[in-house]
């Protein structure tokens, strides 16, 4: 079988030149980082690990008919601004404003949901407008117990769970760039959702690196996560 | 001096006995113990010499034993100025003194102190000022005597970071205030930071005494500490410093390399007191010590810090240290009391019936010593008569050790810079605090509470406090018993002779403050300005008492009225390494950065973002920029336009949004075109522009610069904040990358991917736009013509950036495509005459004086900017931006280089290349509105002063019709 | 460092927000005259007391206005901008050309 590689698809990574030694799989149009070696990465998520979703499937939709256009599409959506409510099949959708969702897609079906309804979206004359968070935005999963004392060496908001709980969104800065941090637990797995800016992608996944040294943390794969 | 051998347990709280580690101080060997500090261990090995002053270089030894001098600042290799008191000690660690000529045992700079009185106050200031440059002859002399320590330059940088930590209670200091307080308010359930700046929990509980029997500290401390570290809600934080207070309980704690931005809901400072010294002359010998440090040496270290020592005190705490001493095996020669008595008549009893000699209303006067001046060897004792005045008759008393302390002042640092006021009550020599903000609260000895009891009551109030505000329970009530006065009110005895110090670190004796304020300094802190008082590395901690109540009494005031110098942070010196931390400094790259990398291109920041300036090596930047530019010209070229702004106005408002913001009419634009658009601020001065493309009625995309589009994005969310027009504004500035595919064969490259769309000159104009797809790719089209030549911008989402580069790379082959670069691209578009907002412009330009006014659409009802334009259009215009060109060989005028009119300065060039197109020098600048006619000549100075005589031209340089980018 | 209420996040570090300066009427630039124009382009008020002034969560790009004491540099409250601005506002065509006056 031949080897994986990011540039066998059109839809790249910002981040996939930073993949050194990574087994690679695949996930929808796209190369993923399935893990690092053979062994299960699982104690490594328990622990403090730092996986690229770039190439998992969001959008976002804004105005004053958003909710209307998503609560028809089948989502539940967050009673508030800067909350974030699973959905069933594993999607997640997160309330940034008054008027504003983010949807993130799920490992669970390759994105496939969150990516048709990028594709399905046309500009019409209700005030839906399509965010393109997938192109905008890069977006790490930061996993383990330490996860908040990471943050906490490049943000300025307290992430502990005691502050901020499963659930809670909070768009700030992390390392001096805008992020959206969504405290997403996967089962018993803590886990930060972070979604930065693509073209900061490299900075800040090395700030975030560097921080999560003294934690023994490091770039995992997706599969210890399925 | 003879070794002194450690005391017996339980002395020594800190040393682990059969851990020794060896050192060295000044090239001698010493042994010391594991938890000793250096300065600990070098009295251990009755070596008290540890540094030479700074102005006198006199002989010092430790004086506070908790960091808070000057005295033991030591070189260490990789560091100097390090604080001998304060770091550990290690094995094989190499100490060296600082500051002197020769050997810190003798210095031959000692010689200086015998020339004080030709160094009064001021001395520098007034000596060295005349004739004019005379300093810098004197300065790396003066320097040399009065340096610190050296800086090893091949130190390699340490990791330093930051991280923030989010508390509900922060509790600064863990004496006994600090631990009643964090376990009071951790009982409630509050989250609790415990910042102590020592190795050890407890504060004075650890060394000083507070009952007759000297048993009540340890256990209490025991019990508190015990309680404190088990408790799941308290953090501690040791060998930390809180370096300062600011606003809404934002503290800097600093541990090894990391400083904590602690984020604390509620805040109790219990930092505690500075034991003072008194004011006489030769005060500051080694072997002279505040009171706490003998005790510190004793119980935190086992070290006896003297044979035979005589206590000076102003308050009760000095007959306790006696009886500790007394204890320890020191003889203690005499217990000095300013007073007239203690206020235990007990504590005399107790004097008395272990021998011990008592001299109340006494003083020393004098402290004696034998020649070379390296240790203390006794004193003259003298009765108060007054004021700081003594009778003439004097006793002498023998001693190697002399313990003083006239009182305590609060650590009020982190307080005032809080706004807290520090008032001083003359009758009662007694410091409070006021106008603290809210959820910052004080306990314990700073906020004037002595009295065991007291202080542990005040810290369990404080906490009531703030467990209260945050909704805990708790409540700031308590009745305090009344205590003793614990300061006397004039511990300053100033002698003839001088050498009676009120700043160790400054070496400032009483004459220099008194002096300042005859110069006219009476306010305190233009006598600290004079004299340099508080300046040094202690920063007022001892001397700025002494220093108010000099210049109180100078100037006929009260020590209320006069107050004292401001505390500012940080509290204690912090490296700039604490400081910057990992240092983020953010960049931006585009997705095809990879693809710049592998062709070589040399990399240039574009604002945050990097972006190739030209492909080659930097000293072929000439050639590989003049290259590039040429085959845009002859061939086909592709550049990464990805860091151009982008925004995409949608909604039944879009259009009107643009035409209240752009000068340009936008509301009849067909779909499918694109218009250029100039925005003006409300100055009407010229502040970004770009193109404005029609997707549909009610879709809009408009470009935007580089550096200008996040602003740009903030400025029009901003009006619509308040316009409320139905429309939405997304910036997708990194959404899509973008690729300008230009020169005459663009078009032959783009056909071969891309069969959705008709790409002839008939179907698809310039100026034209379209929706389709490259290579597959769902791509935004528009044919621009910044660069002068046939040319397609190409946006598509970001995921696919680097594939559409890399097809269009390989579909260019065929007709030799290659990259180019920003450099080649301003030169390609300089030769095209246009302007780049915010190069060649700045924050003066209105849209006449860059020829932009057929871009005002004069009929709309407004835009921003409209009424200035107006206004500006109306006057004369003073100056004008134009192209110039020089012949081939000519010296090349830079950026910013003047243009003159007669003597005057008229303008500036804003660009300026050598085209190999045009074979010529080009560029643009502002000139005065006469000098502005095509034919006119611009002299412009050059590097080195040169003139040369540009011609104003017309523009654009190359193409006048604009042909080839209709094509 | 100090926090800022931010109507639509909360508490936060002062550094996450831009300051969009003092909360100003706009004079008609239609019908003020060049004076009144130039005082609002160029002039502040520079009140000892409490102002009102447009802040920017930088993060969510949301624009909100706060009132804040100059002097004790208090922030009294903040909150949406719908509050003052409730309705669509819209610029008349001019009836007769501008006078403008050099």
């Amino acid at each position: 079988m031949a080897i994986l590689q990011a540039q066998d698809f059109s839809e790249r990574s910002p981040l996939y030149p930073r993949h050194v030694g990574a087994r690679l799989g695949q996930l929808g149009n796209a190369a993923v980082v399935a893990g690092y070696g053979d062994e299960d990465e699982s104690a490594q998520l328990q622990r403090c690990a730092l996986i690229d979703q770039s190439n998992l499937a969001r959008v976002g939709f804004r105005g004053s008919d958003a909710a209307e256009y998503l609560r028809a599409r089948g989502y539940r959506l967050p009673e508030r601004p800067n909350q974030a409510q699973p959905q069933d099949d594993g999607c997640l959708v997160a309330r940034l404003s008054q008027s504003e969702y983010l949807l993130l897609g799920s490992l669970r079906d390759a994105g496939s949901r969150i990516q048709q309804e990028e594709a399905g979206w046309q500009l019409g004359d209700s005030a839906n407008y399509l965010l393109p968070r997938q192109d905008s935005h890069a977006w790490l999963l930061l996993t383990g117990e330490q996860a908040s004392e990471v943050m906490a060496k490049l943000c300025g908001v307290d992430l502990r769970a005691e502050a901020f709980p499963p659930g809670s969104v909070a768009q700030t800065s992390a390392a001096r760039i805008n992020v959206i941090v969504i405290n997403a637990p996967q089962g018993e797995l803590p886990c930060l959702q972070i979604l930065c800016d693509r073209a900061s992608a490299s900075y800040f996944w090395d700030a975030l690196l560097d921080a999560m040294a003294e934690f023994d943390g490091r770039a995992a794969g997706i599969d210890a996560l399925l | 001096m003879t070794a002194f051998n450690r005391l017996p347990a339980p002395m020594g709280l800190l040393i682990d006995r059969d851990r020794p580690l060896a050192f060295s101080f000044d090239g001698k060997a010493y042994q010391g113990l594991q938890g000793d500090s250096i300065a600990s261990a070098l009295l251990a090995n009755g070596r008290w010499l540890m540094s030479r002053s700074f102005k006198y270089h006199r002989p010092r030894g430790p004086l506070s034993l908790a960091g808070q001098d000057a005295n033991t600042l030591v070189q260490l290799p990789d560091e100097p100025n390090a604080l001998a008191d304060m770091q550990a000690l290690a094995e094989g660690l190499e100490v060296g003194g600082q500051n002197f000529a020769g050997s810190l045992d003798s210095d031959r700079d000692a010689l200086l102190g015998h020339f004080s009185r030709f160094m009064p106050v001021g001395f520098y200031y007034r000596s060295f000022y005349k004739p004019q440059g005379i300093w810098k002859v004197w300065e790396p002399i003066i320097r040399k005597k009065a340096g610190l320590g050296v800086l090893n330059l091949k130190f390699q940088p340490e990791y330093h970071d930051k991280a923030f930590l989010f508390v509900d209670v922060a509790v600064v200091g863990a004496g006994p205030a600090g631990l009643s307080a964090a376990l009071h308010a951790a009982n409630t359930g509050a989250k609790v930071l415990l910042v102590e700046q020592q190795p050890y929990l407890g504060g004075a509980l650890a060394w000083a005494r507070f009952d007759l029997e000297g048993v009540r500290a340890g256990a209490l401390r025991e019990r508190l500490v015990e309680a404190v570290e088990q408790h799941p809600n308290i953090r501690i934080l040791k060998e930390a410093t809180c370096n300062a207070w600011f606003v809404d309980n934002f503290l800097p704690v600093i541990q090894g390399t990391r400083l904590y931005k602690v984020r604390a809901r509620e805040c109790i400072v219990a930092t505690g007191a500075f034991d003072q010294p008194v004011v006489f002359r030769n005060n500051d010998l080694p072997g002279i010590m505040l009171t706490s440090a003998a005790q510190r040496l004793m119980k935190l270290y086992a070290v006896k810090p003297g044979n035979r020592a005589v206590v000076l005190t102003g308050n009760d705490d000095g007959y306790l240290a006696a009886l500790d001493l007394h204890e320890a095996g020191v003889a203690v020669a005499a217990v000095i009391d300013l007073r007239d008595a203690p206020a235990d008549g007990l504590l005399v009893t107790a004097l008395q019936t272990r021998g011990i000699p008592h001299l109340p209303g006494h003083t020393v006067y004098e402290a004696l010593h034998a020649k070379g001046m390296r240790h203390v060897s006794g004193v003259d004792v003298r009765r108060i008569v007054g004021e700081g005045q003594v009778a003439s008759d004097a006793q002498r008393i023998d001693c190697d050790l002399l313990c003083m302390s006239a009182g305590y002042m609060p650590v009020y640092q982190l307080l005032c810079q809080a706004g807290g006021k520090l008032a001083y009550d003359d009758d009662q020599a007694a410091f409070s605090l006021s106008g603290l903000p809210r959820r910052l609260d004080v306990a314990g000895s700073v906020n004037g509470r002595y009295a065991l009891d007291n202080v542990l009551l005040d810290g369990a109030r404080a906490a009531g406090g703030a467990t209260g505000r945050l909704g805990l329970g708790g409540s700031a009530e308590a009745i305090f018993a009344a205590e003793p006065r614990v300061n006397f009110d004039w511990p300053i005895f100033p002698h003839p002779d001088g050498k009676d110090f009120v700043d160790f670190d400054e070496d400032l004796q009483v004459r220099d403050i008194v002096n300042a304020t005859r110069h006219g300094y009476r306010d305190v802190q233009l006598v600290k300005r004079f004299s340099t008082v508080g300046m040094g590395p202690s920063q007022g901690r001892h001397s700025a008492l002494p220093t108010a109540r000099l210049v109180a009494r100078a100037t006929g005031r009260s020590v209320s009225e006069t107050g004292v110098t401001t505390a500012r942070p940080p509290f204690v010196a912090e490296k700039l390494a604490h400081v910057a931390g990992r240092g983020f400094d953010p960049y931006r790259q585009t997705p095809m950065h990879q693809r710049h990398l592998e062709a070589g291109a040399k990399m240039m920041p574009a604002g945050v973002w990097q972006r190739p300036a030209y492909y080659g090596k930097a000293e072929e930047r000439e050639r590989c920029m003049q290259e590039e530019a040429l085959h845009v010209r002859q061939k086909v070229g592709l550049i990464d336009v990805s860091t151009l702004g982008g925004l995409d106005v949608r909604g039944p408002d879009a259009a009107e949004l643009l035409e209240r913001l752009y000068t340009f009419a936008f509301a009849k634009q067909p779909v499918g075109r694109s218009r250029y658009a100039l925005m003006t601020n409300e100055h009407g001065v010229v502040i970004d522009d770009g193109v404005c493309a029609r997707f549909a009625p009610n879709h809009f995309y408009v470009t935007a610069t580089t550096s200008g589009v996040d602003r740009l994005y903030q400025q029009m969310l901003k009006w619509n904040a308040q316009w409320r027009l139905d429309v939405d504004v997304t910036n997708v500035t990194a959404a899509l990358a973008a690729v300008n595919l230009a020169g005459p064969d663009s078009r032959k490259v783009l056909q071969t991917l891309c069969n959705d769309l008709d790409l002839s000159a008939e179907a698809f104009p310039y100026l034209g736009v379209r929706q389709g797809t490259v290579v597959g790719i769902p791509a935004r089209l528009l044919r621009v013509g910044f660069v002068g030549e046939l040319g397609y911008e190409i946006h598509v989402p970001a995921r696919y950036g680097e594939a559409l580069w890399d097809a269009l790379m390989a579909a260019g082959r065929a007709f030799d495509i290659r990259p180019f670069g920003v450099e080649s691209q301003r030169l390609l578009r300089l030769e095209k005459g246009h302007v780049i907002i915010g190069q060649d412009t700045d924050g003066m330009t209105h849209p006449a004086e860059i020829d932009m006014g057929w871009a005002i659409a004069r009929s709309k009802p407004f835009f921003v900017g409209k009424r200035s334009v107006q206004i500006l259009e109306a006057q004369p215009l003073a100056r004008k931006l134009v192209g110039f060109s020089l012949p081939k060989g000519a010296s090349k005028p830079l950026e910013g280089h003047l243009v003159l009119d007669g003597d005057a300065i008229s303008g500036s060039v804003t660009s300026c290349e050598y085209s190999r197109t045009l074979e010529r020098i080009i560029g643009l600048a502002y000139v005065g509105s006469g000098q502005s006619a095509p034919g006119s000549h611009i002299p412009i100075r050059v590097e080195g002063g040169e003139v040369v005589q540009a011609t104003v031209v017309e523009l654009p340089f190359f193409d006048p019709h604009n042909q080839r980018q209709e094509l | 460092m100090k926090i800022m209420p931010c109507p639509l996040n909360g508490p936060r570090n002062i550094s996450e927000f831009t300051y969009g300066g003092e909360l100003k009427q706009m004079p008609d630039p239609q019908a003020c005259s060049d004076d009144e124009w130039a005082d609002y382009v160029f002039n502040c008020d520079n009140h000892a007391g409490v102002v009102t002034e447009w802040w920017l969560h930088n993060a969510s790009s949301y624009w909100f206005l706060a009132e804040r004491h100059t002097v004790s540099d208090e922030i009294i409250r903040t909150f949406d901008p719908k509050e003052l601005f409730d309705r669509r506002v819209d610029f008349a065509q001019p009836a007769a050309r501008q006078e403008v006056v050099a």
